[in-house]
């Protein structure tokens, strides 16, 4: 992983030149201009964070956008025996990163690209890593969340989303912002829960801005709002309170449906049952 | 905590708790009673993470549904404190009614005066004033316990956590006290490194003060809660091969200890520390 990586290769006065005339920048630069990108490969401490806060592990693919000589691809699967795919712009620099897989002995589990991170298919990434200056980071935004698989993680280094919180942020001499691409569950749902009372129905709507969200449902005469309301990925939690009973929901989302357990009652005696909702109506654009 | 001014202080708490808006005749305590409703019950108890283990001590017991809960519900030990005869009367009977009365006791007692150092959970309902009578004894309770409270909270001492179900219910874990100097050596290859903290705190947060070979350094991600203490320095010995240590651990008295992990992935490796304390 290169440092501030991919798009161009530069010094180090030349970026922080840049990063200083950043805004000046973004407001004239239409969305197709090429952005020069100065490369300054990450630190080993650098490449440690970026793979721990992500959680990379053997069941990942790790891509690194901007990948300069390949250091954070190979520490991936080198260290943590994922797969992984670098998209760099440089031609050396990807010449450069294979003869490094190969020294490193993971040539068989890591590929290059010569690229543009704007234009790459990483829909297949569970991890993808990007130390890119701001701009770039804001004009990828759209195309990771259209791609990526909800639970995707995202880990950023030094310049995050500027309207999107981050999950985590970890700061080790630098900081790391991971984001977990959230489901689209923003909408009305039809929810059904086996009750041990019996089997209730409820109009469930959320609202979403990323992976914050909020909402209720709809019962006979009122309304009961979601306390707690939690998205991370795919996984969805939030309570209800219904007749003085608190109502904890946990479960998956899958498109049009979601599912899961719904656990009334604490400590030694919970009861658990099974709740399933299905979208009512279209999945609005905007997640 | 007999009578003092408390019709104004009840009145205070009736307002802020429409869901119980009961009025009383009469204030004969610092406290009305005001019992909290059963979801509230179940989420502080929840949110403390009682288990078996446990032994809750609720200050200000009311009708005893705190206590009678986290015997029921989640199993535990426990004790209830109420300065009104009656109250205390009840709790007893619908404690034997619930077929708990073998793990749970009720006391007429002024809360001031009662031993809480068997608690591993504290449970109140009290009004603000009252929390803030209490913090320092609070803090004083073995590093570790668990205090929850709903509504009010204990001043500048921020909750560790807190949950939004109908109420807000608040969660303090009692830290550890680590404010001072402490000295370690960390046994790893190639040369053994010292490790020296100066730490200051003031409730669970904690800053620090690092010099690692006599070179000053940076503590990052630092936290305490209760006994338990987390921490990360980059070890810049080998300045090729520079590595997060990621140290976690435990504090008991005047020494902590724990493991330090250098690195991630395949290349880390893990060993014990052990720090003293060698001044304040």
């Amino acid at each position: 992983m290169a440092g501030i990586k991919s798009r161009w290769r530069a010094t180090l006065g030349c970026a922080l030149l840049f990063a200083a005339a950043l805004p000046a920048l973004a407001a004239e630069v239409s969305r197709e201009t090429y952005i020069p990108t100065p490369y300054i490969p990450s630190t080993t401490v650098a490449v440690d964070e970026m793979l721990r806060v992500a959680d990379a592990g053997p069941d990942d693919l790790v891509v690194d956008l901007g990948s300069g000589d390949g250091r954070i691809v190979i520490a991936a699967a080198r260290d943590y025996g994922a797969r992984g795919l670098g998209i760099e712009i440089d031609p050396a620099l990807v010449k450069e990163s294979g003869e490094n897989a190969r020294r490193a002995g993971v040539a068989d589990r890591v590929a290059f690209r010569e690229g543009d991170v704007l234009k790459a298919e990483i829909g297949a990434a569970t991890v993808v890593t990007l130390y890119l200056l701001p701009q770039l980071v804001e004009q990828l935004k759209p195309r990771l969340l259209a791609q990526l698989k909800p639970g995707t993680r995202i880990v950023a280094h030094d310049f995050g989303f500027a309207d999107w919180m981050p999950d985590r942020t970890v700061t080790i001499s630098k900081n790391y912002y991971l984001y977990v691409v959230p489901a689209r569950v923003a909408g009305k749902w039809r929810l059904e829960a086996d009750l041990p009372g019996g089997g209730r129905d409820f109009d469930f709507e959320v609202q979403q801005s990323y992976q914050r969200i909020r909402g209720g449902a709809r019962v006979q005469g009122g309304y009961l709002p979601a306390f707690e309301a939690r998205l991370d990925g795919d996984r969805i939690a939030f309570v209800l309170v219904d007749a003085n009973t608190s109502l904890h929901f946990e479960g998956r989302v899958s498109g049009p449906v979601m599912e899961g357990v719904v656990r009334s009652g604490f400590g030694r005696a919970p009861v658990t049952s099974h709740w399933r909702a299905t979208r009512v109506g279209r999945t609005p654009e905007e997640g | 905590m007999a009578a003092r001014l408390f019709a104004l202080l009840a009145w205070v708490a009736v307002a802020c708790a429409p869901a119980a808006a009961q009025v009383f005749p009469q204030f004969p305590y610092d406290v009305p009673f005001v019992p909290s409703p059963q979801v509230t019950v179940d989420e502080m108890l929840r949110l403390a993470g009682v288990s078996e283990k446990d032994f809750v001590i609720d200050l200000g017991s009311g009708d005893g549904r705190m206590v009678i809960t986290a015997a029921t519900k989640f199993g535990a030990r426990g004790m209830g404190v109420d300065l009104d005869h009656d109250l205390v009367m009840q709790s007893e009977e619908s404690a034997r009614e619930a077929g708990v009365s073998d793990r749970v006791s009720f006391l007429e007692q002024d809360l001031f005066k009662t031993d809480l150092s068997r608690a591993t959970v504290i449970t109140m309902y009290l009004l603000p004033s009252v929390n803030m009578k209490l913090r320092p004894r609070l803090l004083e309770l073995k590093p570790g316990t668990r205090i929850v409270a709903h509504d009010f909270d204990l001043g500048d001492w921020q909750p560790d956590r807190k949950t939004t179900v109908r109420k807000n219910a608040f969660l303090w874990i009692v830290p550890a006290k680590i404010a001072g100097h402490w000295r370690m050596r960390v046994e790893l290859p190639p040369i053994e490194r010292l490790l020296e903290l100066e730490l200051a705190q003031r409730y669970q947060e904690v800053t620090a003060k690092a010099r690692l070979n006599g070179v000053p350094a940076q503590v990052w991600e630092l936290s305490l809660e209760g006994d338990r203490l987390r921490f990360v320095v980059v070890d810049t010995t080998d300045r090729e091969h520079e590595a997060s240590l990621y140290f976690s651990g435990r504090v008991s008295g005047d020494v902590m200890e724990g493991d330090v992990t250098r690195g991630v992935g395949a290349t880390r490796s893990t060993i014990r520390w052990r720090a003293a304390r060698t001044g304040p």
